[in-house]
């Protein structure tokens, strides 16, 4: 449904994205991380026909971004953080002025969504005297009123209230499993991410450093906590068999390697295993684990 | 019909906003205070000195579409043009830098048509607003001497004197020039409207086009500049006086407002080279 191929782009000679590609499927929903300036917002800039790859290419739903702005960009709304609304017009305005630069304004189906988010009270106020919640919600409504097939969400809970945050996650979770709409969530609030997202793209530096499942990612190099006695000589016997040190008491194994035998292995080298359990790592640590390992 | 529904929104937006009508209310005090000195005895000795030397009564053309002609005149380039320079350069400018535009170019619709559309919003802006100085400078004069009389033109630079004895004809001329001068003045509107799609801040945009418009007017009076002074863009832009001479010169008319098409023209696609080049990005 979205599919972004070798994009590269620089601004003023710092490169901000080398050669990024990865995809999006349909009725997903898609975590694009990184750290501050990692080339996330320059991603979905491309994405929206907002910012120029030097090389590279967008497509929604097959149409590239770059050669039919409008074929591309009329499946796909957008939501970026803080939006910046008409402050001086009510809400009910603004998505008119907005909605007919793309299908058109429809009232009725204003109504609806305006009414989906809740917003149904205050939508003839001034947008000025919102919150930035409700700013959210309209936000969400300027997205929606077109019938988009893809949301392109940028950090679109940074300053919500925890009540705000569940209220948002809950209405795009719905929208991905009632209407099976496409989402792209870009977002530095991992708990956030993990909580909704099916498929996660880290950006370091510009560069992709991991695409797939979040659970592709626990199950690249598991982590073990361990009680091994003696532990240096454990050590120097897991190092051995392609196992890391990563703390004291904590190992990580690659994937091949089958954990009962490396135990089994270790019992008969004379070393004693008190504990030897799996560690499910959240997708703190794992960003943690990867962006350091690709030295950010 | 998709044009006008968003060129609706457009002018929804620039008519929404407080800063759009700051103009309409310096003019409307302005005029007030015109007309006060032009009540005075000695403002008045001085109008019947020019008026009776050239052969004509007082009376009769020291009238409300005079003092019209005087406001429309004498105002719009060095106040109005102030308005128009500050609209214009905030047009594109203002909404990149609150981060409007943003939730615009997400949408499916090229950045030519969004630029068109607020340089459609501009124009209309600039022609409604000469318009509006021009019926309220009527309106007071009218309150302040009267509706009948005649119209008397004088304009040193551009050669122009003509006098229009009944109420119909000058009143009829009047509404030409008020035209005139909208379609004029949108040449001023395009240099700031080039500047506010390149990325800089609002002020910026309004400052470097009326730097141009006041070095122009400058330069122009340099009597080295005198054998150019029709390549001088606020020449052209004063041919509007043309449409108040007797028997109106219409290839002098067409000579001057082509150039100012042509070069509104350059300047939209400068301006939009600028915005297509530009990446928006927080």
């Amino acid at each position: 449904m979205l599919e972004v191929s070798g994009l590269s782009k620089s601004f003023g000679g710092k490169q901000a994205l080398h050669d990024v590609s990865f995809r999006v499927e349909r009725g997903e929903i898609h975590g694009l991380l990184g750290h501050n300036g990692a080339g996330k917002s320059t991603t979905l800039g491309i994405i929206l026909g907002m910012v120029e790859p030097d090389r590279g290419d967008a497509r929604i739903g097959g149409i590239s971004v770059q050669d039919n702005h409008a074929g591309a960009l009329s499946q796909a709304g957008a939501i970026f953080e803080s939006p910046a609304f008409y402050d001086y017009l009510s809400g009910w305005e603004n998505l008119r002025i907005l909605a007919n630069y793309s299908i058109g304004f429809d009232p009725e189906r204003a109504r609806r969504v305006v009414e989906e988010v809740g917003l149904t009270e205050r939508i003839k106020s001034k947008v000025g005297s919102y919150s930035h919640g409700m700013r959210q919600r309209l936000a969400l409504a300027q997205a929606l009123l077109p019938e988009p097939h893809v949301l392109l969400l940028d950090e679109p809970t940074d300053g919500l209230d925890p009540e705000g945050i569940k209220w948002f996650r809950d209405f795009i979770l719905e929208l991905r499993n009632v209407r099976g709409m496409t989402v792209l969530f870009n977002s530095h609030l991992l708990a956030e991410v993990e909580q909704m997202c099916d498929r996660v793209t880290i950006l370091n530096q510009g560069r992709l450093v991991h695409e797939g499942s979040l659970q592709d990612l626990r199950d690249e190099d598991p982590v073990y906590e361990v009680t091994l006695d003696p532990w240096q000589g454990a050590c120097e016997f897991l190092e051995l068999n392609g196992a890391r040190i990563l703390a004291p008491g904590r190992i990580s194994l690659p994937p091949e390697l089958d954990p009962a035998i490396i135990v089994a292995a270790l019992v008969g080298t004379g070393v004693r295993v008190s504990s030897f359990a799996p560690v499910r790592r959240s997708l703190e640590d794992l960003y943690l684990e990867i962006t350091s390992r690709h030295g950010s | 019909m998709k044009f006008l529904r968003q060129l609706r929104g457009e002018l929804r937006k620039l008519f929404g906003r407080r800063r759009t009508y700051i103009g309409y209310f310096v003019f409307l005090a302005m005029e007030a205070i015109i007309l006060f000195v032009f009540k005075l005895e000695k403002t008045q000795d001085g109008m019947r000195d020019l008026i009776e030397r050239n052969g004509f009564g007082f009376s009769q053309y020291y009238s409300s579409l005079t003092v019209t002609y005087m406001v429309m005149g004498l105002s719009m380039f060095l106040l109005g043009s102030i308005y128009f320079a500050l609209v214009s350069g905030d047009i594109v400018a203002k909404e990149a830098e609150d981060g409007n535009l943003r939730l615009v170019l997400a949408r499916p619709v090229s950045r030519l048509r969004i630029l068109s559309l607020k340089y459609a919003a501009v124009s209309i802006y600039t022609i409604t607003f000469v318009l509006f100085v021009g019926i309220t400078g009527y309106a007071m004069s009218v309150a302040a001497l009267g509706w009948d009389g005649g119209l008397f033109v004088w304009n040193y630079k551009m050669k122009v004197f003509s006098v229009f004895p009944d109420w119909w004809s000058g009143i009829g001329r009047i509404g030409l020039a008020a035209l005139g001068i909208g379609v004029s003045m949108i040449t001023l509107s395009s240099i700031a409207f080039t500047f506010s799609c390149f990325k800089m801040k609002p002020a910026a945009a309004t400052i470097m086009a009326l730097s141009i418009l006041f070095v122009d007017l400058v330069l122009q009076e340099f009597p080295f500049f005198k054998p150019y002074e029709q390549y001088f863009v606020t020449w052209r832009m004063s041919s509007w006086v043309y449409l108040l001479e007797t028997s109106i010169s219409w290839p002098k008319l067409a000579m001057s407002y082509l150039f100012l098409f042509g070069l509104n023209a350059t300047l939209f696609l400068i301006g939009y080279t600028a915005f297509r080049l530009r990446d928006f990005k927080t």
